[in-house]
């Protein structure tokens, strides 16, 4: 479960990133979080993953209270949370494989589990045959299904997607976010943070709007709103 | 188990990473070489100059000419008493008769001479004492010396004076040639140092994003330092290994060709590389892989503040 009491941002000098936030998200929901450009989307999916810390309130992510995570503790948490982005962030110098294989080597996984993991996951995605591509050589569409793989090698209780069909077309859209719902339908805990309406309008579930960094409406089986 | 596997595995990160950025490692490499390469030739000029300095103060004695009627013992105990002081270095005696022959031979071709020697009807020269100190600041002490009662009656002249500016002039190139040597690789040690600090720096920041990617997918500060500074520690190696092909090739073209300046002798860079090489390698290959394992631990914790 995730929660957010009365979390705050605030950049330097005094720019409110966040104000006020109030959530819970239940293991297993497929969460979208909505907002026009400067809502405060990405600034919620980055204290999420303690990219950020909130300058007032507490976060809690299955009972683990990360409001002033550690340093050194927060590569434990990046590994319990899967993360896609809008623009991919795999490693140019690695195969699509040891891209994936990565994240697991960060964590000390031994190379034989490995060995067993990545296949497994690539084929998940459809990548099984495209392991030894360096990410130039996929498609945007490609490199997000390598990201989603990446993401999905540590079995994670939670999935942050910021913007994960930002880069790619229509087709390409569709794909990923059925992947989502496939990994949402395994008991995943999927937070997608998206201003693609028709996207969020197909999902018909909950959605979160945030408006001006604050929580303008929150409906179990939402639609994108259009700002007034 | 755990700590062998990351090990290994921060060993085969750097080693990829290596293999797959050639260009840019191949380009801190060359770097790196010009660093250690001017380190290296100063070390060279400063063997040649000293060799030199050796070879010029070998050329210095002193030349003790006796009268032609002094008898071979007095010559004799003089050669000995100036071998048994700790500053001789070698004491040659050049009879008479040698001293004549080596005369006519010089002056064969002139008959004004040949025909003044003829006219005389015994030996005009005496014997030679030449004397090698140990150092060029002994040889006043043994002109001192060389007023000894028991022989300096028989001394005709002595030919210090003419070298004596020669040698003071010697011993001021000699600690001219040590002290700016020594300041010159200084200089450019701490320029090498500044140089493959900011290539390091350069070549982390093109890799900054890989960075922060790592950190995103959950990778320890350490894991994704270590292979960054590895990487760093492969590029010193390399460039040790390519300057030492270069700087012994280098000294084996040379030597020979600079024998002019050494009456023939090679110039003794060949020498001074085989036996000063690990030495040097060990120094050059400790403090470069250091200093590049640093500048790679500092550029990359920069990026991993964010």
């Amino acid at each position: 479960m995730i929660t957010l009491e009365n979390v705050s941002k605030i950049y330097y000098p005094n720019v409110h990133g966040l104000t006020n936030i109030n959530l819970t998200i239940q293991p297993g929901e497929f969460v979208s979080v909505v907002g026009q450009s400067g809502a405060g989307k990405t600034t919620l999916a980055k204290l999420l993953i303690a990219e950020e810390r909130p300058t007032r309130g507490k976060i809690m992510i299955g009972g683990w209270d990360i409001t002033k995570i550690p340093a050194r503790d927060v590569p434990f948490l990046r590994r319990q949370i899967g993360v896609i982005f809008q623009d991919f962030k795999l490693l140019p110098q690695k195969t699509v494989y040891e891209n994936v294989a990565f994240a697991l080597e960060v964590a000390g996984i031994p190379s034989r589990r490995i060995r067993e993991v990545v296949p497994q996951v690539l084929k998940i995605v459809g990548l099984d045959e495209k392991a030894a591509r360096f990410p130039r050589q996929l498609s945007g569409g490609e490199q997000q299904r390598v990201v989603i793989a990446r993401s999905l090698v540590h079995r994670p209780r939670v999935l942050l997607a910021d913007e994960p069909t930002g880069n790619l077309d229509t087709i390409n859209t569709r794909e990923i976010i059925e992947l989502l719902q496939k990994i949402n339908a395994f008991g995943t805990t999927v937070v997608l943070v998206t201003h693609n309406r028709e996207v969020v309008n197909s999902l018909r579930r909950r959605v979160i709007t945030l408006s001006c960094g604050q929580v303008a409406a929150d409906h179990a089986e939402g639609k994108y709103l259009l700002p007034s | 188990m755990s700590l062998f596997v990351n090990s290994w595995r921060i060993i085969a990160a750097a080693w990829k990473h290596f293999s797959r950025n050639l260009w840019l490692a191949l380009t801190t490499v060359f770097v790196l070489v010009l660093s250690l390469l001017s380190v290296n030739v100063l070390l060279g000029v400063n063997v040649l100059l000293s060799n030199a300095v050796r070879q010029l103060e070998d050329k210095i004695d002193v030349s003790v000419y006796f009268k032609s009627e002094t008898p071979v013992a007095v010559v004799e105990q003089a050669k000995f008493f100036m071998t048994s002081l700790p500053q001789v270095k070698d004491a040659t005696v050049v009879t008479a008769e040698k001293a004549l022959e080596d005369f006519k031979k010089l002056h064969a071709d002139d008959p004004k001479i040949m025909s003044a020697l003829a006219e005389l009807d015994q030996n005009p020269l005496g014997a030679v004492l030449i004397i090698k100190a140990r150092q060029t600041t002994d040889y006043p002490f043994l002109l001192e010396a060389l007023n000894n009662p028991q022989f300096d009656f028989a001394i005709e002249s002595k030919n210090y004076d003419d070298h004596s500016d020669t040698i003071n002039r010697v011993r001021d190139i000699s600690r001219s040639v040590q002290v700016f040597g020594a300041v010159l690789i200084a200089v450019f040690a701490l320029f090498s140092i500044l140089i493959v600090f900011n290539t390091i720096r350069v070549a982390i920041y093109t890799q900054r994003e890989e960075i922060g990617i790592m950190r995103l997918v959950g990778a320890s500060n350490a894991f994704v330092r270590s292979p960054f500074v590895l990487e760093g520690v492969f590029l010193a190696l390399f460039a040790l290994g390519v300057t030492s092909v270069a700087v012994y090739s280098a000294a084996v073209y040379v030597d020979p060709r600079l024998g002019g300046m050494f009456d023939g002798a090679n110039a003794g860079l060949v020498a001074y590389f085989t036996a000063e090489g690990w030495r040097l390698a060990l120094i050059e290959g400790g403090v470069l892989a250091g200093l590049v394992a640093l500048s790679s631990w500092a550029a990359v914790g920069k990026y991993l503040k964010k």
